[in-house]
């Protein structure tokens, strides 16, 4: 039942979501942030506003990836297969990527192509997480993980890490913020969406949250205070490395995604394997 | 059955003979359309009788392919002479010696040499539903200033008889003399303009493709000293005897023929060739032999080093492949290295060789049998009607070829994203290699079959994002009119992709597993209504038409919603923006290359040594 209302209502509560992660992230500078509800006062007057769009195609593909990136939640929670739900996120990209570099502007592109650079980091270790999880639950249904007895993460540790430092790169977080990169390229993919279409790039983000951080709740495996618990960690250390850190090349982030995220993850699997 | 097969196999032939003699446009076209029906009813009734079976034929027909074969080989000898390649000439020499030694050994057997089972079956099916389009759309294609239309539209629907013969044959000696027909058909088509350029590269698969015909005589000298036998299913029945070194180098022979690095520029190679031939070669036939070999011998190999090691190195070719494809800028050499890159696929699911493994290879020949089809007649569509050969010249394809623009997209899609048949075979590869991790070590395989995909996605994004591109308001559609012929063969292929798709449930079960099944034993799969299941996964039907139906409202609907908004410009920071705009060539990568070649040399070399216990 949960998990029908938190996919029908998943764009509210990534919402609140972004909300109390501006007030964390202020908070963390001194200074006081913007109320809890600010991201859907933006909203509303985001929706006010006057529409304009550079062609249909690229405005229709800001909806578009946001109907994907909501059907991606959809079959992660109410679906049964971890494994496909990766695939679907793909999908998302794709919509974004093609809407992006639809337009002829340098930073809209540029974020484009980077945005590719992020799938390509993040993808297989994606991948390799689901395949870790089957390992020690022994099935890739959701409902199995979340059933099951033990600690996954304690069989996972690496895995969790390489995870952990894969969520900057999926949310657009610094050091891997490079695809959006406001200061040099001014929200890449997101530069020229307008009003209401740029609200569907904008409630996309918000449902990807929800996305990324079941994931990091299925570590906790049936025991669900260590999976909020996590989530909450990982809430924090996430906003604590945005706020200290600076922004990486895109090339430092897929040599750092290659050479050491996806090897670990990897040496946590083969270890786990040969003990099993 | 047997003349079920007979037809299958002689129509073809025989339609090429009056095309090739009579050089008449209309009987060219309409014998070549009428091939279309033909060839699917005797392909579906060959699939409805009952089989396996095999085929006794007349003694004569043993001596006829042994004298075919010399004469072929004389041929490649005589063709190194006048084009003054001495490499040719000395491997069709020592595929001649060796084939006479081979004859001079061979014991008699009472094995039939005809052998149909369900992946031939299947293969009629893709050479008649998937391969004669293709002979359709050459006959419009060939219009285009071209010179030597009947001989060129001949060759094509000789090669699908080629094929539809190579693949029902038990007796590798005439396996032998079929994968050198196919290397034959391939070497005139690739060099039919006559140009340097083809000339050359026809030079380079000719070569490259007799280095597998060798490796076929050498397992068949060692299969035939160590274990008197030379009929694919001999060597089924005995799999504990068979001598691994054959095995070894029949395997070799599958690698060079699916094009795998350090093979793989005869492939490539091919391009310069009219449009239908690469579309023929990567699709339906020749290409496809490769997997089909494996698979044959699937059940010998399933778990031993050899198929360990050739899970290394089609692996690597599959993620290798596919970013060296990243520095391509021209559009049919992407296709031609995803296309290597997705054998390498292949054929690492099929020496994995447990029936989910089996299966996933089976659904990935037919899917990238028809979308690498349907992707290279709208290469040649592009090529003909709208002048663009590289990548660059794709911008404004949107208002410029719409509906070839919204194919190319549809073909792109079915490579890698959910619920088409590619993404269906990954799905079930690394689940199943998943079920392996628990008692060994198949890690590589999933980083491969992970990090391959992820660079085929980027690698169609980014040629999709350059076509859509448009500095704003897209309103010039331009609705070209395109040959009746091209929408046709366009159309059948969409359709079909189309059909399969949404009823993929069934279209597995019904279909590939049982063919999966006679080759490996019975797959964990099976459906309820619409929906798949394998072992405890499931792939609903609501995710399956879901996914449909958001691919498809981003690959169609932008022609026709038409938002109520303001047009502006882009706003770009408010800077001028640039006339026009390139994309990343990943020229950092293609420094790599030789690299990656070297290392695929080190693989290849193993494979043979190690695999084939040579040492």
């Amino acid at each position: 039942m949960i998990n029908v209302i938190l996919t029908l209502l998943a764009p509210i509560i990534g919402g609140f979501v972004y909300g109390i992660e501006r007030i964390v992230k202020a908070r963390m500078q001194k200074r006081v942030g913007p109320p809890l509800l600010q991201p859907f006062y933006d909203f509303f007057k985001l929706m006010d506003k006057r529409p304009l769009m550079i062609h249909s195609l690229h405005a229709l593909m800001g909806i578009m990836y946001f109907i994907a990136e909501w059907f991606a939640l959809a079959v992660l929670l109410l679906g049964n297969d971890l494994l496909i739900a990766v695939f679907f996120h793909v999908i998302a990209v794709l919509a974004l990527v093609i809407g992006a570099s639809s337009v002829r502007s340098p930073y809209s592109v540029l974020g484009a192509l980077r945005e590719l650079m992020h799938m390509i980091s993040y993808e297989p270790l994606m991948v390799l997480m689901v395949v870790a999880l089957f390992l020690v639950v022994g099935s890739f249904d959701i409902r199995d993980v979340l059933a099951y007895e033990g600690y996954p993460i304690l069989r996972l540790p690496l895995v969790f890490i390489a995870f952990l430092l894969t969520i900057p790169m999926m949310l657009q977080k610094s050091p891997f913020d490079i695809a959006e990169a406001h200061q040099e390229i001014i929200g890449g993919p997101e530069i020229e969406y307008s009003g209401p279409f740029y609200e569907a790039l904008y409630t996309g983000k918000w449902i990807e949250y929800i996305y990324v951080f079941t994931f990091v709740f299925l570590f906790g495996g049936s025991h669900y205070w260590l999976g909020v618990l996590l989530v909450i960690l990982a809430f924090l250390f996430i906003n604590l490395l945005d706020n200290a850190s600076a922004r990486l090349d895109f090339r430092a982030m897929v040599k750092f995604a290659w050479g050491f995220l996806i090897p670990m993850a990897a040496l946590n699997v083969i270890l786990l394997a040969l003990w099993q | 059955m047997g003349t079920l097969v007979a037809l299958n196999i002689i129509i073809p032939w025989i339609a090429a003979l009056i095309i090739f003699f009579l050089k008449k446009d209309i009987i060219t076209n309409v014998l070549t359309f009428l091939m279309l029906p033909i060839l699917i009813i005797t392909a579906y009734f060959a699939y409805i009788q009952p089989h396996p079976s095999l085929i006794e034929t007349p003694k004569w027909l043993d001596l006829l392919v042994s004298i075919y074969d010399f004469g072929l080989l004389s041929y490649f000898f005589y063709q190194g002479i006048i084009r003054k390649n001495t490499l040719i000439s000395i491997l069709a020499t020592i595929q001649i010696i060796f084939l006479i030694i081979v004859l001079l050994m061979m014991p008699h057997s009472q094995t039939p040499n005809i052998y149909v089972d369900d992946i031939t079956v299947m293969f009629y099916l893709i050479v008649a539903i998937i391969g004669v389009p293709i002979a359709i759309f050459a006959t419009k294609y060939m219009d285009y200033s071209e010179k030597g239309k009947h001989s060129f539209v001949a060759i094509v629907v000789w090669f699908l008889g080629v094929m539809n013969f190579a693949v029902s044959v038990n007796n590798i000696e005439w396996f032998f003399a079929l994968f050198e027909t196919t290397t034959l058909a391939s070497y005139i088509m690739i060099g039919f303009r006559g140009d340097r350029e083809a000339i050359n590269n026809s030079n380079l698969a000719l070569w490259m493709n007799q280095i597998g015909g060798i490796a076929i005589l050498i397992a068949l000298m060692i299969f035939i000293k160590y274990n008197g036998v030379y009929h694919f299913t001999e060597l089924l029945k005995h799999p504990e005897f068979v001598s691994m070194a054959a095995l070894g180098f029949l395997s070799l022979s599958a690698l060079v023929k699916g094009a795998q690095m350090p093979f793989h520029k005869w492939l490539l190679g091919a391009m310069v060739a009219p449009t239908p031939v690469s579309a023929i070669l990567h699709s339906a036939t020749m290409v496809k032999i490769a997997p089909y070999l494996i698979l044959r011998i699937a059940p010998v190999i399933k778990g031993t080093l050899l198929a360990k090691l050739l899970i290394i190195t089609t692996g690597y070719v599959f993620v290798v492949a596919a970013v060296i494809a990243l520095t391509q800028d021209n559009f049919k050499k992407i296709l031609a290295y995803s296309t290597i890159s997705l054998l390498g696929l292949m054929m690492l699911a099929a020496a994995v060789g447990t029936p989910i493994a089996v299966t996933a290879s089976l659904i990935l020949i037919i899917f990238h049998a028809f979308a690498k089809g349907f992707l290279f007649v709208e290469a040649g569509v592009l090529e003909k009607v709208f002048h663009v050969k590289y990548i660059n010249q794709m911008r404004r394809l949107i208002e410029r070829a719409p509906l070839t623009l919204m194919f190319i997209f549809f073909g792109f899609l079915n490579m890698t994203f959910v619920p088409f048949g590619t993404f269906i075979g990954k799905w079930m590869m690394i689940e199943e290699v998943s079920n392996f991790l628990q008692h060994g070590s198949y890690i590589l395989l999933i980083i491969y079959v992970g990090a391959g995909s992820a660079f085929l996605s980027i690698l169609y994004m980014k040629v999709l994002g350059i076509s859509v591109r448009k500095a704003h308001g897209i309103e010039k559609i331009n609705w070209v009119k395109l040959p009746k012929t091209f929408n046709f063969v366009s159309v059948w292929y969409y359709v079909w992709l189309l059909a399969i798709t949404v009823f993929i449930a069934p279209f597995i079960v019904d279909f590939v597993v049982p063919i999966a099944k006679s080759i490996a034993g019975k797959p964990e799969i099976y459906a309820t209504g619409l929906t798949l299941h394998m072992y405890d996964s499931t792939l609903y039907f609501w995710q399956i038409l879901g996914a449909l139906i958001i691919l498809s409202l981003i690959h169609i609907l932008p022609y026709f919603v038409k938002f109520k908004a303001d047009v502006v410009h882009p706003y770009n920071c408010g800077e001028k923006f640039p006339r026009h705009m390139e994309t990343w060539n990943f020229e950092c990568l293609a420094k790599y290359e030789g690299y990656f070649v070297a290392f695929s040399i080190a693989l290849f070399v193993m494979v043979v040594v190690l695999g084939g216990g040579l040492l």
